[in-house]
């Protein structure tokens, strides 16, 4: 562990983030628009007043009434300016901006809220219902509910050796609790989130956020220079060694499968970071990324994700307002069920990989596919000085992302929910094999049933099948998934502890559908393995 | 060592490789020529041709014959790879030894491994740490840029400085170097017509016509491109230098090896006699069977890709091919469908 002292004085280091961030971003846009490689500065502010006037159209006005005010001013400056104002107009921007990411970031607060974390879930929790949890004879801990897995001591001795960028698998906003609670668990040093907006502003989680080291992602913004300014502040806080976490899905999945495309802009901050510190001399300053993979039998918010999934016009909405995760009893249910029946929530550690996507060892040595050293210095380099070249370095990071999305695959673990539903939905879509997805779900009511054995028959296929893939480590096969026999009951119990409307139940010797989109939504996390005929489009970075 | 000073490594010293180095050095460049035989080697260095590959071929004296992947990858920043495509793992792995991250690395291979189906750019992310790499490829029969005819190539590559290295090495008032960026589309583009070659040779030793020829070969680029639109290429690749553009020059072509290895087949003769006697590697025979295989995973049909592979493995008569393409119901040709009808 860090000790105390050590965060603080780290704390300290990061204050002049912001105007770091701010300087950088200025200068770049002032610099492109000079040598005309980029918009001058008034048609920047132009395009972020269009932007932010879009997004606070749609925002909540309560929250929204200090960036109106500012907006309104920036407007009015912008029409009455000359245009030596501009250059100044853009900064109070990028500040309001910067300010804004970098505001929740407490280093002080950090180091008690990380000491306090070993009770912080159960504490949350009994924080924010306290009747319903005095009813029950134990308070439910999300932490011993959570299994670690995969390299977690390649991890732990890189995080020592340079900075770590952790990017896990995002299904639910459970993620972040799972993470900074996994991340105090194995004993590492403090993490730096970038958290959604939303994660700030729910009554459950706020506090808790605002106290671990996140900074603020705003997913509506839309706003190039917004998106560049969040790249900026990754980029210094990597080139400050501190260690980042955040999710390169960009938003939790809303089919339920495991990610098989992942956004560039964060991902490519490692590498911006390496040019930097290689610039700057620091030639032995590492940057590692870490792939880590989180396995849900239950999905808090799984019938508002599949929902949105389902509808068309909802793929382009990031923050369901309503969903699961922001209604306390929907939170009280799901971890009760978690704790009568035992289950787990699994995480796999990746191998960790350098920024351009090599495999790196537990000494920190980037290595090919063949596992010979790599100077991975070099790909940066050009006659032996590091030069910069954007889309060199997005095509490593789409290499690179790449690299990621196969260790979620690998490191994706099959559980029980999983397979009964993938099980149960093969069979049903064999019976109508002409219907397309919407028509198939459409067409499942409460009427639908399979016989008992069917179901047992099927089950035995996929685990077979799975198993198979497992054996050449292409997918993890959860322990209670190995007994095919257990599958079945386990699954159903499962279901039937949170769910309203339970995806699959049993009425004497049949299977009958209870929600079609819920058993859509966890056989979704097998699609991919060839186990059976694909249902949803699949986005490949390979 | 400045960049005009940084010699250019040619790895492969057959017929496409020796040209090359020669043109690069023609450009004012130090080219070091990798070989695995030592005589070619001394045959290059002290008399300044190679016989083997380019028989008529004075070589610029810029050319420096080397035995050693070090000694000729080692001072490079450009590294051409000319290998046949069955070679071109165990070469990559051997050169992955010495290859550096900032190497740029460009092939000339028109061909996929038989075995995994793999395009060299995979087989090159499998054995190196090399990650700036390119293809080139095109209507580029060697025999006549080193007689000094003019030419187009396209070099194609994600990493601008690989397209523009290249350019600088390779560009001339003979040969005219285009750029792209579908890597994928031109190293399935420059394999897979291969195939079509092998039929179109077929084709023109049997006499069928010119009309028949170009329906054969235009089915053939159809089927070409739909399996490479089915593995990630552009469809508009097809229709480019490395697509329509090497399909015509290596089906109209008697120098065309795949050609060549049509029109043998269609005399009666044996496919490894037919071999034997081109003394160089025909790249369709190996595609032939990735193509049919690639088709088959996709259900893609593909007639043509099919019927190529049973003359090569299955003594299938190559009359009984032409009759049978010949004979395949008339569907759509190439577009959307039309109301009422199926293709």
């Amino acid at each position: 562990m860090t000790p105390v002292s050590l965060r603080v004085a780290m704390g300290a280091a990061l204050e002049d983030v912001p105007a770091v961030v701010i300087d950088r971003v200025l200068e770049r846009a002032v610099r492109r628009a000079d040598d005309g490689t980029g918009p001058p500065i008034d048609l920047i502010l132009g395009e972020t007043l269009f932007h932010e006037r879009g997004r606070l159209a749609h925002a909540d006005r309560a929250r929204a009434g200090a960036d109106r005010e500012f907006y309104s001013g920036v407007r009015h400056a912008v029409s009455s300016a000359r245009a030596a104002c501009a250059s100044e107009l853009l900064r109070a921007v990028v500040t309001h901006y910067a300010d804004e990411i970098h505001g929740h970031f407490d280093r002080r607060v950090y180091a008690v809220a990380t000491r306090a974390l070993p009770v912080g879930l159960t504490a949350l929790l009994s924080g924010l219902s306290p009747r319903e949890l005095l009813a029950r004879r134990r308070i439910p801990n999300l932490e011993e509910h959570v299994v670690i897995d995969g390299e977690v001591d390649a991890l732990r001795t890189l995080a020592r050796r340079g900075t770590i960028i952790l990017v896990p698998t995002h299904s639910s906003n459970l993620d972040s609790l799972v993470m900074g609670n996994s991340i105090f668990r194995l004993g590492l040093p403090p993490f730096s989130y970038g958290a959604g907006l939303n994660l700030f502003t729910n009554p459950l989680t706020g506090f808790f956020m605002s106290h671990l080291g996140a900074y603020t992602v705003d997913r509506h913004k839309t706003d190039p220079l917004y998106r560049e300014t969040l790249k900026e502040y990754a980029t210094v806080l990597l080139e400050r060694a501190q260690h980042n976490l955040f999710f390169p899905g960009g938003t939790r999945s809303r089919s339920g499968a495991i990610e098989s495309h992942v956004k560039k802009g964060l991902l490519g901050t490692g590498i911006t970071a390496t040019l930097h510190n290689l610039r700057a001399g620091r030639d032995g300053a590492r940057i590692f990324v870490v792939p880590a993979t989180c396995s849900y039998p239950l999905v808090l918010e799984a019938e508002s994700l599949v929902s949105d999934y389902l509808e068309e016009a909802g793929r382009s909405r990031y923050v369901l307002p309503e969903d699961e995760f922001n209604r306390v009893q929907r939170w009280v249910d799901f971890l009760g069920g978690l704790l009568t029946l035992d289950l787990r929530i699994e995480l796999v550690i990746g191998r960790p990989l350098d920024p351009f996507g090599n495999d790196v060892d537990l000494a920190g040595v980037s290595r090919d596919p063949r596992g010979r050293a790599v100077d991975a210095a070099r790909y940066l380099r050009v006659d032996g000085a590091p030069t910069d070249d954007p889309a060199r370095d997005a095509e490593y990071t789409r290499r690179l992302g790449a690299r990621v999305v196969a260790a979620y695959r690998r490191d994706n673990v099959a559980l029980p929910t999983n397979i009964l539903a993938f099980a149960f939905l093969e069979i049903l879509r064999r019976r109508a094999p002409r219907l397309d997805l919407y028509r198939l779900l459409r067409s499942l009511g409460p009427d639908t049933s399979v016989p008992l054995d069917e179901v047992v028959t099927e089950v035995k296929k996929i685990v077979h099948g799975l198993a198979t893939l497992a054996s050449r480590h292409e997918i993890r096969l959860s322990r209670q998934a190995r007994d095919a026999g257990a599958v079945i009951p386990r699954a159903l119990a499962t279901f039937g502890t949170y769910h309203r409307a339970t995806a699959i139940r049993r009425e004497g010797d049949r299977l009958h559908v209870g929600d079609a989109n819920l058993v859509f939504f966890y056989r979704n996390r097998l699609e991919g393995y060839g186990l059976g005929e694909p249902l949803i489009p699949q986005r490949s970075d390979a | 060592m400045s960049p005009v000073d940084r010699p250019v490594a040619v790895l492969g010293a057959g017929n496409w490789g020796t040209t090359l180095a020669h043109l690069v050095a023609k450009n004012g460049h130090r080219v070091m020529l990798w070989t695995r035989h030592p005589d070619q080697r001394d045959e290059i260095n002290g008399r300044h041709t190679n016989a083997r590959s380019v028989p008529d071929l004075a070589l610029h004296p810029g050319v420096s014959a080397v035995t050693d992947l070090g000694e000729a990858i080692g001072p490079a920043e450009l590294v051409v790879v000319a290998i046949p495509s069955q070679s071109f793992r165990a070469v990559s792995r051997i050169a992955g030894d010495v290859l550096q991250p900032d190497h740029l690395v460009v092939h000339v291979t028109k061909g996929l491994e038989v075995r995994t189906h793999r395009r060299m750019t995979e087989i090159l992310a499998e054995e190196t740490c090399a990650a700036q790499v390119g293809v080139l490829a095109g209507p580029n029969i060697a025999a006549e840029i080193a007689m000094g005819k003019p030419a187009g190539t396209v070099i194609t590559s994600a990493f601008p400085r690989v397209i523009e290295v290249t350019r600088r090495a390779l560009s001339s008032e003979q040969l005219m170097v285009f750029a792209g960026a579908d890597v994928v589309g031109v190293e399935l583009a420059g394999a897979l017509k291969n195939v079509v070659a092998i039929a179109a040779g077929m084709a023109t030793e049997l006499d069928i016509g010119e009309n028949a020829k170009a329906l054969l070969v235009t089915r053939g680029l159809r089927e070409i491109s739909r399996v490479g639109v089915a593995m990630g290429a552009h469809p508009m690749t097809f229709a480019g230098l490395a697509g329509i553009g090497d399909l015509m020059v290596t089906c109209a072509s008697s120098r065309s090896r795949n050609n060549r290895v049509g029109r043998a087949l269609a005399r009666g003769e044996l496919l490894a006699d037919i071999l034997a006697a081109l003394g160089m590697v025909a790249e369709g025979v190996y595609a032939a069977v990735s193509a049919r295989e690639l088709a088959a995973a996709r259900r893609i049909e593909a007639p043509l890709l099919e019927r190529v592979h049973r003359v090569l493995y299955e003594g299938l008569p190559v009359v009984r091919a032409l009759e049978d393409l010949m004979r395949l119901p008339a569907g759509r040709d190439v577009g959307a469908r039309w109301p009422g009808r199926s293709g």
